[in-house]
């Protein structure tokens, strides 16, 4: 239990109680304790003071609203990185809510396979895999989706994470407007544009292909 | 027919002479169908892909190349004689050729199927089936019922009888409209006048089923030796290309030899 300057925190490790301060990255709770995660060095923010209301004598003040309470974060630190980067680095995972792209692997008639590349804004260390159910393509006439029409192997999709799924895969979706497919390669090998929701077409060629199109920004 | 078929290798340079055009000015302009064996790269070259004769049908402005494999690749809306190999949840998967994927047949796609009614095809079984889907990013799947009408037309488990291995080639040449002019094939003709009795089904993927008659009487003896000749008759005449003449030749022979 340390709030000096940063020390070595081994996983496992007692590091404060759930009332004193809040849990950051590296760090989880057990039992209304918080131990570390991660073999690192722990660093303590102070939460901005926030201004709150003017002090009554008779009124029955709170426990401090976890806003309030430090946060505790242990921190690997990396080789090349210097310290500034040492607090911002952290590992991001998709989230249920998501909008992510990804690349389709593999199709078959019930589900299409796909490779998450980017989070957000963060392009992900690792790539995870995805399905796109057939009945999560579109919204309407779930039913007479045909996946060869939605997708082909190597598009860029931009799809929202609606599950974290079970060991294999996350759960995505591309049932908007905005979600489908960013990115095509047309038969003959060329780059092709959007015509409108479910065609692209090859400039070189002039063939159209049947995608699910994404609606750009 | 074209009276020229040239003989073209993959790569070649097709004069444009030979490209048919609609020369009927007053018919609307039909687009140009390539068939299987050539490959359009914009903006006007046609190359051929694979090695074989170049026919051109000039009066529905289509070409292809005519070439023989063992291979066959899935197309949709082919005829196929596929083996099951096992029953899934909701589909039975098929084969079609050997060293493939396995195409997908839906169990509620058989004429006048529901879910408590549908055919039990154990593993070994054979359909008649048409393909559906067919493209080189997922694994085929085939039907056994016409989906606009929902009948069968002929589609459907095959009983008894025994598939011989053909050439593609040769199916294509048996499933021609008049298979006897244009396709040199009088075997299945020679030996019904006979006075064989017996059934055959061909599938574009270079298998053909023959079976002894349905309604035929008598000892299984006799029907499992038609069922023989017509196969050797039938894979003779493919792997010897035999013409018209020898064939009937073969035919007397293998009669003979049966009787």
């Amino acid at each position: 239990m340390t709030t000096s300057a940063p020390t070595l925190a081994i996983p496992g490790q007692l590091l404060g109680h759930a009332s004193k301060y809040q849990p950051g990255p590296g760090t989880h709770i057990h039992e209304s304790n918080l131990y570390a995660s991660l073999l690192g060095t722990i660093h303590v923010t102070q939460p901005a003071k926030a201004p709150g209301p003017v002090k009554r004598l008779t009124k029955i003040t709170p426990a401090p609203a976890p806003a309030e309470l430090p946060t505790i974060s242990v921190t690997v630190p990396t080789r090349s990185a210097g310290a500034e980067h040492q607090q911002k680095k952290r590992e991001v995972l998709p989230e249920v809510g998501n909008v992510v792209l990804c690349r389709v692997i593999r199709i078959t008639p019930r589900q299409a396979v796909v490779a998450i590349l980017v989070c957000g804004d963060t392009v992900l260390d690792a790539e995870w895999q995805g399905l796109i159910r057939v009945q999560d393509v579109r919204a309407t006439e779930k039913d007479r989706v045909k996946i060869y029409e939605s997708f082909r192997p190597g598009d860029i999709v931009r799809a929202e994470v609606i599950s974290l799924g079970d060991q294999a895969n996350y759960y995505l979706s591309t049932a908007r407007n905005e979600l489908g497919v960013i990115l095509a390669t047309s038969e003959a090998g060329n780059a092709m544009h959007p015509v409108n929701w479910k065609e692209y077409r090859d400039p070189e060629t002039g063939l159209l292909e049947l995608r699910k199109v994404a609606k750009p920004y | 027919m074209a009276t020229e078929r040239p003989l073209v290798l993959p790569g070649d340079v097709i004069p444009p002479s030979l490209i048919p055009t609609s020369a009927n000015p007053n018919k609307k302009q039909q687009p140009l169908r390539l068939g299987p064996g050539l490959r359009h790269i914009p903006p006007s070259d046609i190359v051929p892909t694979v090695a074989g004769q170049l026919i051109t049908v000039p009066h529905k402005n289509s070409m292809w190349v005519e070439y023989n494999s063992s291979r066959y690749t899935p197309t949709p809306s082919d005829l196929v004689i596929a083996t099951i190999s096992r029953s899934g949840p909701d589909f039975y998967y098929a084969s079609l050729s050997p060293y493939t994927a396995n195409a997908t047949l839906p169990h509620l796609s058989f004429e006048g199927a529901t879910k408590k009614t549908r055919p039990q095809l154990p593993p070994g079984s054979l359909v008649y089936a048409r393909v559906t889907l067919a493209n080189k990013h997922m694994d085929p799947e085939i039907e056994c019922v016409s989906s606009a009408t929902g009948k069968a037309d002929g589609l459907g488990p095959l009983k008894d009888g025994m598939v011989f291995d053909i050439s593609l080639g040769f199916a294509r040449r048996l499933l021609m409209a008049r298979s006897k002019e244009e396709g040199k094939v009088e075997v299945l003709e020679l030996l019904g006048e006979e006075g064989l009795a017996f059934e055959t089904a061909v599938g574009r993927n270079g298998k053909v089923w023959v079976s002894g008659a349905s309604d035929a009487k008598g000892n299984e003896g006799v029907n499992a030796k038609t069922v023989v000749v017509v196969g050797r008759a039938l894979q003779e005449t493919d792997t010897k290309r035999l013409g018209v003449e020898q064939q009937r030749k073969l035919v007397k022979k293998l009669v003979r030899e049966m009787r």
